[in-house]
Parts: C-alpha cells; structure tokens; sequence
C-alpha cells in the first residue's frame, strides 16, 4: 500500500466533531474515572481518616506518623526493595545469555524460544503452589536432589528459614520472567543491522570483545527497558507471596503489597484509613522511583551520543 | 572443536527448557497420579493415569463452578475492553483535538501504578454499590485494569492506518461511527486479537483484585478456587495438581494456537 | 453533471502562516476535464480537498450547480474522488471496494451488482472481483481506485495525483485510459497533478497554480502558447522556457531589446512599444531555436558558444550560451543536428515566437499573435 500521511499526522482544519469524540471516548473514561481515578483518590483521602465500616473520622496526618513508626511496613518496604532491585539484573543478565545462545543459530531455536516463555503465562498461583511443591522440605525435588549430591547437611525447609525464604521467592519470580526477558532481547538482537556485527568480526573482536563493545551498547536502551519493566512488576508483587508464605517466616517475605491487604482486610482493627495510607506512601514511592530510573537512563543516553 | 561446543551449547540450552517446563511436567504427571501414589515416589511416572481425577476435581470439588466463574468473567471483561478500548484508541489515534495527547498520556501512565493504591477503595465503592462480591463488579473491575494497556497496543495500530482510508470511507458516505466499525476496526484485527488473546492469559490469572472483591464460593474464579482448595487441603498433593491443571489447560491451548501473537502482546510495551 | 464554481477559495492552516490556498477563483464548467497543475505546496490538492469536503474552508465559497456546499458535509456533495495513495479498503475484495460506497446510498442489491459487473467490464477487472487489494499489481489497484468512483456515478469526480505511484509505461496508457473514460461518461472531472505531460493531454482547461495562487488558466495550448506570466512560461515545457533578462533599447520603436551583447529585434505585434531602458525579461521556448535561418524572415541570429549536446534520437538538444548572458539558452533541434562541444556559431531566435515579461513577471502583447 502506498504511503500516505497516517491518521494522526493530519489536521483538516474541519469543525471538530466533538459529538464523536466524545462518543468514543465516554466509555473509556467512564471506566477509567469510575475504577481508577476516583478510587485513588479516595484512596488518598482515606488516609487522613480512620474508615471503620460505619464510621469515618478525620485524624489528620496521624497515619504518617504511625506508618514512620511502623516496624512491619519499613521491613516490606525494604523485602520489596532488595526484590525489585535484585530480581532485574538476574532476569536480564540470563536472558542476555540465553538470547545470545539463540541468536547464534541453534538448531530448534523457536522450539526454545516458545518453551522457555511459558512460566509467564502461569497465574502467580499456580506457579507459588509449584514452588511450594519443589521447596517442600521433606520430598521437594531441591532438597532430594541435594540429598543424592550428598549436600543433605545443607538441605532445609527453604521458604521456613528466615535467611533464605526471600531469596528463594526472589529466585521463582526470575525463573518466571527470564523467558520474557529473553524473547525482548532477541527481538532486539535480530533487529540489529548484521554488518554492525560482521565487521566486528573483521576486526577480529573476540566473542567476549563482540559481547562488551558491539553488542551490549546497541541493546542498551532495551535492556534498560526491560530492567524498568520487572522493576514496576517486582514493586507490585502480591500473589506469589499470599499462596506461597503470607509475608512469613517472621515477615522475612512480608511484601507493602502484602502488608497492604493485611492492614485493611486481615486484621481486626477494621481500619482501612492505615492501609489507605501504606497504599498512598506506597505509591508515592513507586512513582518517583520509576520516574528517576526513566530519567537517569534518558540522561545517561543523551551524554553518551 | 566446533562441534564439541555446539553440544555443549545444546546441553546447556537442553538442560535450562528443563527447568524452565520441567516443574509443569512434574505438576501434569502429578495430576494423573492419587495422592497416596505420590508419596510413595514423588517423581515417578502416572502408571495407571487416573484421568477420573479431573472428573473428580470437576464435580466433587467445584471446579465446574470456578470455572464457569472465570470464563464469565473473563470473556464479558474482554469483550468491553476490545470494544472500549478499540472505541478510544481509534478516537485517540485519528482524531486531532486538544487534550489529545494530555488524555492518552494519562491513561497511559495507569500502566505503572501499584494496584493498592486503588483496591481499598474500590472494595468500598463495590461494597457502596451493591458490585461487591458479584461477578458483574469484578468483570468491571477487569475492564478497568486492563484498559490502559488495551489502548496504548491498539493506539499505536490505528495510528499507522492511512488517513486516505477514512478520506475515502467518508466520500462513501459513512458516518464516522461506521467508518470506526466497518473500516478501522477490521483492518486493526491483527492487533485486536494481539489484545484479545493477551487481556484473556492475563485476566484469566488475575488474582489479587479477586482475592479483595470476591468472598462467596459461588462467584470464585479459577485462582481464588485453587487457593481455597490449597487453604482446605494442604496435604492433598494429587487433586491440588489436577486443579492446578485445569487452570493451567486454557493457557496452553490458547498459547499452542497463538504463541506468536501471544508472544508479540506480551512483549509489545517492552520494546521501542 | 454538474457545474463547479469556486469563487475567492482561502485555507489558511495556522494563523500567521501564508495561506496553502490564496483567494482561489475558478469555473468549472459541465463536463469539463479541468486540470490543477503546480509544484507540490503550490495548493492544488488543498484546493481539491476542500471541494470535497475533507478540509474546512477559511474564507470563500464552493458551489456544485450553483448551490453552495460549503456547509454540505463531503458524504452529502454526491463527489468521488481518487486518491493519489489509491486508498483501497485492505480487508475487502475488489468487489467490495466497488460496492462500498453503493451500500450506504441504499441502492438495491441487484442493482448494485449490475453497477458493479459493468465498471468491472469497463476497467477490465472482471477476473480479480474476490481478490483482495493486496494481490493486485500497482496498475490493477489504481483501476479498482477508479472504478470505485466510476460506480458511484457521482456529479464531480476528483482525482488526486492518480498516476503518480504507477511506472512510467502504465502512466501512459492509464492517462489515455482516464480521457476516454471522460468522453464515455462526460462528466465533470477535476484533476491535480504536478505532471505538465498529464496537464497537457487530458485537461480541457488547465489552471496552473502557484504559492496558493492561481497563475492562469485555460486550454493547455493557449497556455502554453501564450503564458501569462515567467512562472507558468518556465514550469510549462521541457526543456523549460529560456527566459533572459533583457533592457529595452531605443531603436525600432522601443521594440529592441538588448540581451547580453546581442541585440534582438522583435517583430510588430509581440509586444508593445517598450520605454527604452526598462528592464524586461525575454522568452524564447527551445523549439524555437533553430540552426539555419528559415524561410519566414523572423529569425534573429546570435552568436552563440555550445555548452552542451545532449543528443536523443529524434531531437537533438543543444544547451548554449549567449555573449555577455549568465544563464544558457536551450534549443531543441533535429535528430541529425551536427554540434560540437565548445564550439562557437549562430543560432537563430525565431522572434516571431519569442515572449516578453515585464519586470514583475507578467506577460506583455501576450494575445497578438
């Protein structure tokens, strides 16, 4: 088809037909008003309030100074933290290997790529209740195995430990999201123009060599892509966490998410002014560190060029 | 020498389809196994497979229910958010008016927000309204949750379809309602089934909204039914499996017909 | 059938901005093949598409059969167009395409089949009727593009650069195709293109437009022999118009003029007696450059130094410099012309043909001939 303007490029100067515009987007905003920007708000204003099933009374900025206060919350927020930072960099460093092994034209390279995308497609629920299947202390596959290498001394219940239950978490979520990871980057890689990469052959780079200085610099911008990505996902995590510990041993697993539906659905208080509050920091939080990720990675583009 | 690494190569790659697939395996071979089968050898192979498990988990356990629920839920909330979502994007990407941009960056910057900061209030306006604990609440819910991600696949679509198309349409005499419905829509269908397909695995999966929202037995969908089942019998390895099956089964005939599209919905927000 | 008549047409797109389409005034009349010629941004298809209906109008009115449309929306003014990028429905077979624009104005279905068989007939894609656009060859989709409009039987068509993404070959027998289509169905046709060949051959009249502007109009051969003004005299023709700055000299009534160090008189009734001084330009078209004096008498000879000989079979151009002139002169003459690089000798200006322009641009004695 011959190119012509596309539809967006374009202004004909006509009356605007605002009767349509708004047709089309009523729905939409609708939805996105009713179920989204009114509940953040509320969400907001909840948070200077104690929300009791019949009774609602103001108390001021009484919930922040109780949240700074809040042991269990600074424990979530760092649990959270320490996820979102590590989880990335193992999801993306493995993906970057196993794309590379994909890109030098394995045989049955789709085979691959299509096999080692479905962790993703599982609920968060399904795979929590595998993995509580596999670190099962007495049969699960980790802790057999380990017995048959004669590693039984270092065997343990791995979600029950304090010391390892998060990592342990922090592993399934990147066996879960490496296979995205992978797919991204070699869609990346495939889209690189190949004389880039023949003429670094010529110049008798070393496959390492290649790697560091030809590959890397050209998937950058979407391996910084992907790493804001699992990082948004990581700071969300909730459903992993309720199948598989509830936020235990001794809140070593305890996510905000996790925290959050506690506070407002679990515990007696009945109180959803508090978790109103987490949500609201919470979010504050997550919305600034995603912009200054956006930002730092922008910046260090434009220096570079 | 070549050859020599190209194996190692293969083992390795070999080795990681394992541990990526293999605890699905485990868990199908599982499902066809009884509980008491399984403790006696946690990894061996379903000899008899006992299919009457599924018909069990089916009847006897309420997954018929749960997954009536999910498929209620899950095809309605698809539904309005293809045509929502098509509805808006179309207007976004064809249209140039003032707040155009302002309204889809808005829309679009939902994408990253924590779903706490809304489900507390949420649950209170269900709750308000009378949508609490009913399907039809959910189901609007997902629509919700799902629309920014929707729009944004759909606006990039539309906004690559020539304007000369919608020129003509309109010199045929269609009203823009038509042109929307009789034009764009059909030549979007590659990236509309992409969001189909994709809000279908997702909404299928969804579990935290539910968790907070529905509490009736009769309303579960597949994910808060398994985790109940979890919750009642711990111990019972074999039918937890099967459940987890049956949860699982719609994904991977869906992903064994559309893998590419599927793959391409997934990863359309990571690339640029 | 239909009259078209666009009277003081402005679109101004952002305020501050020169307008795209600058007081626009045209008539078109029933029947009519009328063509918009110019280089791109010249407003030719701003023009187009507010007749149409598919771009608001500033300031100005258009009218079909006296009626005006300004306010009819493009569905209601009973217009075709074919766009330029063919514009095809992607996801219908060619019959679709065709029956399109005929489902929305409840024609009855069997009368929609017929409508459509008979434009297949005529355009010769009888056999691709269930193919998708996507299958056809570039000239096949065009056809579709035009059959589109043809089925519709609408009061005006409008065509938008239509052969501007064929190859050269298909371009020719498209064109000639276009023009009996014109013939058979008679009806009012509006044109744009930038391609002067195309302007030439199909337009009844041609309006050449330039920065928004009308330059002229007219039958293409009373605009190419009389061009009102330097801008239509160099964009019509190819190789374009030589056109030289000149001084008009005292002798010969003010009918002499100076170019370079030549002197060239012109003969009674090419243009009006010129205060001697003033500064004009001076047109010549390079089939009026010959190598020998003819027998008519009005050729004036120049010395001349031979730039360059670009011979092509049937003619031979020949691209020459004058004494004392910057810019060359171009002459188109015969195939067995024997030049030579360098080389320095006479040609001869057929004044009888030559054009004068005044210091703004504009025709002088045009219309004397």
């Amino acid at each position: 088809m011959p190119a012509s303007p596309p539809a967006a490029g374009r202004d004909d100067g006509l009356p605007k037909p605002w009767g349509t515009i708004i047709a089309f987007l009523l729905p939409a905003l609708t939805l996105y008003v009713g179920f989204t920007a009114y509940p953040a708000i509320r969400t907001l204003w909840n948070s200077f309030h104690r929300v009791l099933p019949r009774r609602e009374e103001f108390i001021g900025l009484a919930n922040y100074v109780e949240l700074a206060r809040d042991d269990i919350f600074w424990r979530a927020v760092r649990n959270t933290i320490v996820w979102a930072c590590t989880s990335p960099l193992i999801e993306v460093t493995v993906a970057l290997l196993l794309a590379l092994a994909l890109y030098a034209k394995v045989p049955g390279a789709r085979f691959f790529r299509v096999a080692w995308f479905t962790p993703v497609l599982m609920s968060y629920v399904v795979v929590g209740i595998l993995w509580l299947w596999i670190y099962n202390n007495d049969w699960g596959p980790v802790n057999v195995a380990m017995r048959a290498l004669g590693l039984g001394a270092w065997t343990r219940p791995w979600l029950g430990d304090p010391a390892t239950a998060l990592p342990s978490l922090i592993f399934v979520t990147s066996w879960m999201w490496v296979g995205f990871n992978m797919v991204v980057l070699l869609a990346a890689l495939h889209s690189l123009p190949k004389e880039v990469i023949e003429a670094a052959e010529l110049d008798n780079c070393g496959w390492g060599g290649k790697l560091v200085f030809v590959i890397l610099p050209l998937v950058r911008a979407t391996l910084l892509n992907l790493i804001v990505l699992s990082f948004i996902g990581k700071m969300k995590i909730f459903d992993l966490v309720f199948i598989t510990t509830k936020g235990n041993p001794l809140w070593a697993t305890e996510t905000v998410s996790t925290y959050v539906y506690k506070r407002a659905f679990e515990w007696t208080t009945f109180d959803l002014g508090y978790a109103s509050t987490v949500a609201t920091v919470w979010f504050v939080i997550v919305l600034a560190t995603v912009l200054t990720l956006t930002w730092a990675f922008r910046q260090r583009e434009k220096l570079e060029y | 020498m070549a050859i020599v690494r190209r194996s190692l190569l293969l083992i390795a790659l070999a080795l990681y389809t394992s541990f990526a697939a293999g605890p699905f395996v485990w868990a199908a071979m599982m499902s066809l196994r009884t509980t008491t089968e399984i403790h006696r050898n946690h990894f061996a192979f379903p000899n008899p497979a006992h299919w009457d498990k599924f018909s069990d988990a089916w009847f006897k356990s309420n997954y018929a229910v749960y997954f009536a629920n999910s498929v209620q839920v899950v095809v309605v909330a698809v539904l309005i958010l293809t045509v929502v979502g098509a509805m808006a994007a179309h207007c976004l990407a064809r249209y140039k008016f003032r707040f155009n941009r302002v309204i889809y960056f808005i829309l679009f910057s939902t994408i990253i927000f924590p779903p706490q900061i809304t489900i507390i209030s949420l649950f209170q306006i269900l709750v308000q309204y009378g949508l609490y604990n009913s399907k039809l609440g959910l189901t609007l819910v997902y629509v919700a949750i799902q629309l920014p991600l929707t729009i944004y696949i759909l606006e990039s679509f539309f906004a690559r379809i020539p304007a000369d198309l919608f020129d003509a349409a309109r010199m045929d005499g269609y009203s823009d309602w038509e042109i929307f419905w009789r034009v764009a829509l059909p030549i979007a269908l590659p990236a509309v089934a992409t969001t189909v397909i994709l809000n279908f695995i997702l909404l299928w999966n969804e579990f935290l909204y539910a968790v907070v929202l529905i509490t009736e037995e009769a309303n579960r969908t597949l994910p808060l039914g398994i985790q109940r089942f979890l919750g009642d019998t711990q111990e019972d390895v074999g039918m937890i499996a099967t459940g987890l099956m049956i949860a699982i089964i719609p994904v991977i005939v869906v992903y064994a017909f559309f893998s590419e599209r599927l793959i391409q919905g997934m990863t359309a927000g990571a690339v640029k | 059938m239909a009259v078209v008549t666009i009277d003081k047409l402005t679109k101004v797109y952002d305020r501050g901005h020169a307008p795209a389409a600058d007081n626009v005034s045209l008539d078109i009349a029933d029947g009519e093949f009328m063509v918009l010629l110019g280089p791109s941004g010249c407003g030719k298809t701003t023009t187009l598409r507010m007749v149409a209906g598919l771009e608001s109008i500033t300031s100005g009115t258009v009218s079909i059969d006296g009626r005006v449309v300004n306010q009819v929306p493009a569905k209601d003014r009973d217009i075709a167009m074919v766009f330029q990028s063919y514009a095809l429905y992607p996801h219908m077979s060619v019959k679709d395409n065709l029956a399109f624009g005929l489902k929305r104005r409840s024609v009855e279905r069997a009368e929609i089949e017929r409508r459509v068989a008979n434009v297949a007939g005529i355009l010769g894609l009888a056999e691709f009727l269930s193919r998708k656009p996507h299958a056809l060859s570039g000239g096949q989709r065009q056809r579709v593009a035009l059959g589109r409009a043809i089925v519709r039987d609408p009061k005006v068509f409008l065509f938008d650069e239509p052969l501007s993404n064929l190859d050269a070959a298909l371009r020719v027998s498209t064109r000639g195709e276009i023009s009996a289509l014109h013939r058979r169905l008679g009806a009012t046709m509006i044109y744009v293109t930038h391609d002067q060949v195309e302007a030439m051959t199909m337009g009844t009249r041609i309006c050449i437009m330039n920065g928004g502007r009308v330059a002229q109009v007219g039958p293409p051969l009373d605009v190419y022999r009389r061009p009102a003004n330097t801008f239509v005299a160099s964009f019509l023709g190819n190789p374009p118009m030589t056109l030289l700055a000149a001084v008009a000299t005292d002798r010969s009534g003010g009918r002499c003029l100076k170019v370079g160090d030549s002197e060239i008189e012109l003969p009674p009734g090419r243009c009006p007696p010129l205060r001697p001084g003033s500064q004009v330009t001076f047109g010549i078209r390079p089939e009026h450059v010959a190598q020998s004096a003819a027998a008519n008498g009005a050729m004036i000879p120049v010395e001349a130094e031979i730039v360059r000989v670009e011979p092509l079979g049937a003619e031979t151009i020949v691209i020459a410099r004058l004494p004392g002139v910057e810019k060359l002169v171009f002459a188109r003459l015969p195939g067995d012309a024997a030049f030579a690089m360098g080389e320095r000798r006479q040609l001869f200006l057929d004044c009888g043909m030559a054009h004068v322009f005044d210091g703004d641009g504009g025709a002088l004695g045009a219309g004397d001939t």
